[in-house]
């Protein structure tokens, strides 16, 4: 019998950052221009895995998911036990950065979802040169209201409340296959580092203010599910409406996961932007375009 | 169109206590809880995964731990085969902007077993149709 084999691939690269080495694993898949993934709040890699081994995708792109420190199998920095983790723009920005220097990635497109969607806004102002275009899904400016104690409580299973607490946040049309995968993947997680994570989501993460310092250089798309009530289509649309260049793109019959909720309807919106980016397309196109 | 009379109230607590999966996820659940589908309050006794009483004789003598309280439209929605956006899921539901719902009282029961709440909850889009509740005895 013939083995079902993936082209996915997986590694761990060292990346020197604020003093620490960073022992980062990655998954990655295909040739061309880097996509670089990131994942959402207290989760991991995992997440893209439908996209890493499409041949749609990694035909025409290389294919990179990492885990963030804390997440997956990237080892926290020494002396973890004794920090209240808080993800912040600042950290997370510069070191997503850090791992496309160590790998040696040409100026690669950046995709994230949830608060990976929003550090794309901070790329954006910070980081243009270094980047190709930036997927930024259920991304806005400021999404408040979860930076949330019960998280991370020793009277509340941690797995079973990160997990059950997302769940709804995912379309009921997204197979229930997939949602509890997604499920399964947030039960996973360490103590406290989702709600680390929400703290740069919720507290951290406010760019009111600063969208419309975005210049439109770099090409950012804006793609955002109408199941999602964390960041609602009107809040990206909302901050659409501040990023030039920008193009924002309102998905039906999804949610706040769409690369593991449902890697179908998410590739139907998908591939057309992927598409623009390797056309080098710079106008922006549709409904809630950025001026 | 779910009318959340004590008919339908008996209806969801056969869908809760006959389904296979609540009786995992919900092992451990044991507590008292007050549903709030407007004017009509309900307080749920769940001991160990059954729902073992539902009453709308809301006194002294039924103390509840936590309260989910929303507007009739809101839980007709949440109700509804394939809920719209918004209205699929508690939080979505507790949304200021959207279903209103309030969470009262000592939600730390709720955050310990939110699974089970959930899966209970969910199963309110199962409860059989108008006729087919109304032959069932009322118990509420």
């Amino acid at each position: 019998m013939t083995a079902v084999r993936e082209p996915v691939t997986g590694g761990y690269v060292y990346v020197p950052y604020a003093g620490h080495e960073y022992r980062v694993f990655y998954e990655e898949a295909g040739e061309g221009i880097p996509l670089v993934c990131l994942h959402t709040a207290g989760t991991d890699s995992r997440e893209w895995r439908h996209q890493l081994n499409d041949s749609d995708i990694n035909g025409n792109f290389r294919v990179i998911a990492l885990d963030l420190p804390r997440h997956g199998k990237s080892i926290p920095p020494i002396g973890f036990e004794k920090e209240d983790y808080r993800l912040t723009g600042k950290f997370y920005s510069e070191f997503v950065m850090a791992f496309c220097e160590a790998l040696e990635l040409d100026r690669p497109v950046i995709m994230g979802s949830s608060m990976g969607g929003n550090i794309c806004l901070h790329l954006a102002l910070n980081f243009e040169e270094k980047v190709r275009a930036l997927i930024a899904i259920e991304a806005c400016e400021y999404s408040p209201g979860w930076y949330i104690s019960w998280l991370a409580h020793p009277h509340v299973h941690g797995g079973e409340a990160c997990a059950t607490s997302v769940f709804g946040l995912m379309a009921p049309q997204s197979p229930d296959e997939y949602r509890w995968e997604t499920w399964w993947y947030y039960s996973q997680g360490g103590p406290g580092v989702f709600k680390g994570d929400l703290y740069f989501y919720s507290v951290d993460h406010d760019f009111r203010g600063l969208s419309e310092k975005i210049t439109g250089n770099v090409p950012i798309y804006l793609m955002t599910g109408v199941y999602d009530f964390a960041c609602t289509p009107e809040m990206t649309a909302e901050t659409g409406k501040k990023i030039k260049g920008s193009e924002t793109i309102i998905m039906e019959d999804i949610g706040h996961f769409p690369m593991c909720e449902n890697p179908e309807t998410f590739k139907r919106f998908l591939m057309p932007v992927l598409e623009k980016i390797q056309a080098g397309a710079r106008e922006p196109v549709g409904a809630g375009a950025g001026s | 169109m779910a009318e959340f009379d004590s008919h339908w109230m008996n209806a969801w607590q056969d869908v809760v206590n006959a389904d296979p999966g609540f009786k995992v996820v919900g092992t451990h659940f044991t507590a008292d809880f007050l549903l709030g589908f407007g004017e009509r309050e309900y307080v749920v006794s769940v001991r160990e995964g059954h729902v073992e009483r539902i009453t709308d004789e809301l006194s002294i003598e039924t103390p509840w731990s936590f309260a989910l309280r929303a507007p009739e439209e809101s839980w007709e929605k949440f109700t509804q085969k394939l809920p719209p956006p918004m209205y699929n899921d508690i939080w979505a539901m507790a949304h200021p902007l959207h279903g209103r719902l309030q969470m009262d009282g000592d939600v730390k029961v709720l955050w310990q077993n939110m699974r089970a709440l959930m899966w209970m909850l969910d199963r309110m889009r199962e409860v059989p149709e108008r006729e087919l509740v109304e032959e069932r005895a009322t118990r509420v």
